[in-house]
């Protein structure tokens, strides 16, 4: 069997056809619209280009939502590869089956990182009369339609190279010796993961920008690791089970996406501030308090099964 | 004061298609604060594209418009519409009111859309009935009203929001003569008012009104 005859890849690659030749239309006037906008004018020309701004914006913001929903339909579709690719019980297997699945899996994690700030800056732009941010808004959409593009060739060489015939390994490998970065112990993870927490939560109350983005990159990072070898084996109840997609699966009650979601967004919400602030030369504070909040909601899901493994066996893993 | 501008203002339907058609033609006007116009000319000459233009329901297709020292062709959608709302009263040949409603009803509406109190809404809409000289009926329902007094009711929701600008397209193209001039007389008030009113007609009842203050003609898209 071709794993383009799976349910989920048929769909999902269909859809990501569609959304690339509308985000390639799209393209094809942005190019136009940057070459010749003049807001000033009133000639024949800029009030065309206006018309097709307010048609462009509605493709791209209607495409880029969709984008961000295909997402969770990627991880769900790999999810459900699972049971076709031989030894693979979760996205673990199926995504480590070739060298293509972690690099396009981190690409389309930038990829909606970069179009939600893209969603926020289209926002900005557009509630002003003269469009003060197009230029920045497009060249940033010309970016990632170059990051989309590579993204779509890597979705095929990873497709490609799915094995069917030979088994892949899966959380078999991260069962045997958790490899943890820098040489850390479960310990220090914890510790690094409670304390970056706190200072993004100061930082955020006192609305510094850079720390603040520095800070949540580092927290992204220790969180990953937190998450996969400190918490999980508490949402699993078993001390070697080290996967970080097991727990988006039925039988643990979906809890992954609610974890992850919620530590993406209130990264990118802890992030954006900065990135805005470089693209459009002011401030934006309101995201700090989503950000903080998003994070709250990632500890106390992480803390709460730790609390409730203790409280029912008075043991840690 | 120069309360609108019209700067080389061309409107184009259909812009390069067969069926190309030049609504309005190299435009340039200055409209005064408090001045009553008279937009007057034939149908299709572009009188109406002209109101509707200033009233920011559609764009031109080159030029500009300034009102209150504003670039209003240029506005997004939404923010046009804040603009209609605030600045401008519109008053229709078709009336286009609420038939289902009462006049009160009607002329609340634009108010609905602001946060005034209960207070405030009463004694604007008192006003604008006052003015409109409809109070009489004020709790009749429209589809009970006669051509004159739907019109009246239209003026009544038109300058509710005590716009500084009123457009007036065929005002008097469904009403008989008793009921035109009725409409005439309410113009004066207008004028009393300070408002800035433009009227796209072509009855000869809005010829030489000694309180207009300029009448303009309007031929296959340009002024004459």
């Amino acid at each position: 069997m071709s794993i383009f005859l799976s349910n989920e890849i048929i769909v999902f690659l269909l859809i990501e056809l569609v959304l690339i030749v509308l985000m390639s239309i799209s393209q094809v006037n942005i190019i136009t619209i940057l070459r010749h906008w003049d807001f000033n004018a009133t000639t024949v020309l800029q009030y065309a280009l206006e018309k097709k701004n307010y048609l462009i914006n509605t493709i791209l913001y209607f495409t880029i939502v969709c984008k961000i929903i295909l997402f969770i339909f990627f991880v769900k579709s790999l999810d459900a590869l699972a049971e076709i690719v031989p030894g693979a019980m979760c996205c673990a297997g199926v995504v480590g089956s070739n060298n293509y699945g972690n690099v396009l899996l981190l690409l389309k994690i930038l990829i909606i990182f970069g179009f939600g700030i893209w969603i926020i800056i289209n926002k900005l732009d557009l509630s002003f009369v003269s469009f003060p941010y197009l230029k920045q808004k497009y060249y940033l959409f010309s970016f990632l339609f170059a990051c989309v593009i590579l993204e779509a060739i890597l979705e095929i060489l990873y497709f490609v190279n799915i094995p069917l015939t030979v088994p892949v390994f899966c959380c078999s490998t991260v069962f045997e010796a958790p490899k943890l970065p820098f040489g850390y112990t479960q310990t220090m993870l914890v510790i690094i993961f409670y304390s970056l927490f706190s200072a993004i939560l100061v930082l955020n109350y006192l609305k510094d920008a850079m720390t603040s983005f520095t800070c949540n990159l580092l927290f992204l990072f220790a969180a990953y690791y937190a998450i996969t070898y400190f918490f999980g084996i508490y949402v699993y109840e078993m001390p070697n089970h080290k996967c970080p997609y097991c727990m988006l699966q039925k039988e643990y009650f979906f809890i992954g996406y609610f974890i992850w979601g919620s530590l993406f967004l209130g990264v990118f919400f802890g992030i954006s501030p900065f990135l805005l602030e470089v693209l459009t030369k002011k401030h934006y504070t309101k995201m700090y308090r989503y950000s903080s909040l998003c994070l709250v909601i990632t500890v106390i899901i992480c803390t709460f099964y730790v609390a409730k493994y203790y409280l029912l066996t008075g043991l840690f893993l | 004061m120069k309360k609108i501008v019209i700067k080389n203002l061309n409107k184009i339907y259909n812009p390069n298609k067969a069926n190309e058609f030049c609504a309005l033609k190299n435009i340039n006007l200055e409209i005064e604060d408090g001045e009553i116009l008279i937009l007057k000319g034939v149908s299709g000459s572009g009188k109406s594209t002209l109101l509707s233009l200033i009233g920011a329901i559609s764009k031109p297709t080159n030029g500009d418009i300034v009102v209150n020292e504003h670039s209003i062709a240029k506005l997004p959608d939404i923010m046009s519409s804040a603009y209609r709302h605030k600045e401008i009263g519109f008053i229709f040949q078709a009336f286009n009111l609420l038939e289902g409603l009462s006049v009160t009803q009607n002329v609340i509406a634009p108010l609905s859309l602001t946060k005034m109190s209960e207070e405030e809404v009463r004694e604007k809409v008192k006003k604008a009935l006052l003015i409109a000289n409809i109070e009489h009926k004020k709790d009749q329902k429209v589809a009970h009203l006669s051509g004159g007094e739907k019109q009246r009711c239209a003026i009544a929701r038109a300058i509710v929001m005590e716009p500084n600008i009123i457009l007036a397209d065929e005002p008097t193209a469904n009403l008989d003569k008793e009921n035109s001039l009725l409409f005439i007389d309410i113009l004066k008030t207008f004028k009393s008012l300070n408002k800035t009113v433009i009227i796209a007609t072509h009855d000869i009842l809005f010829d030489n009104l000694d309180f207009v203050d300029r009448y303009i003609n309007i031929q296959d898209g340009a002024i004459v």
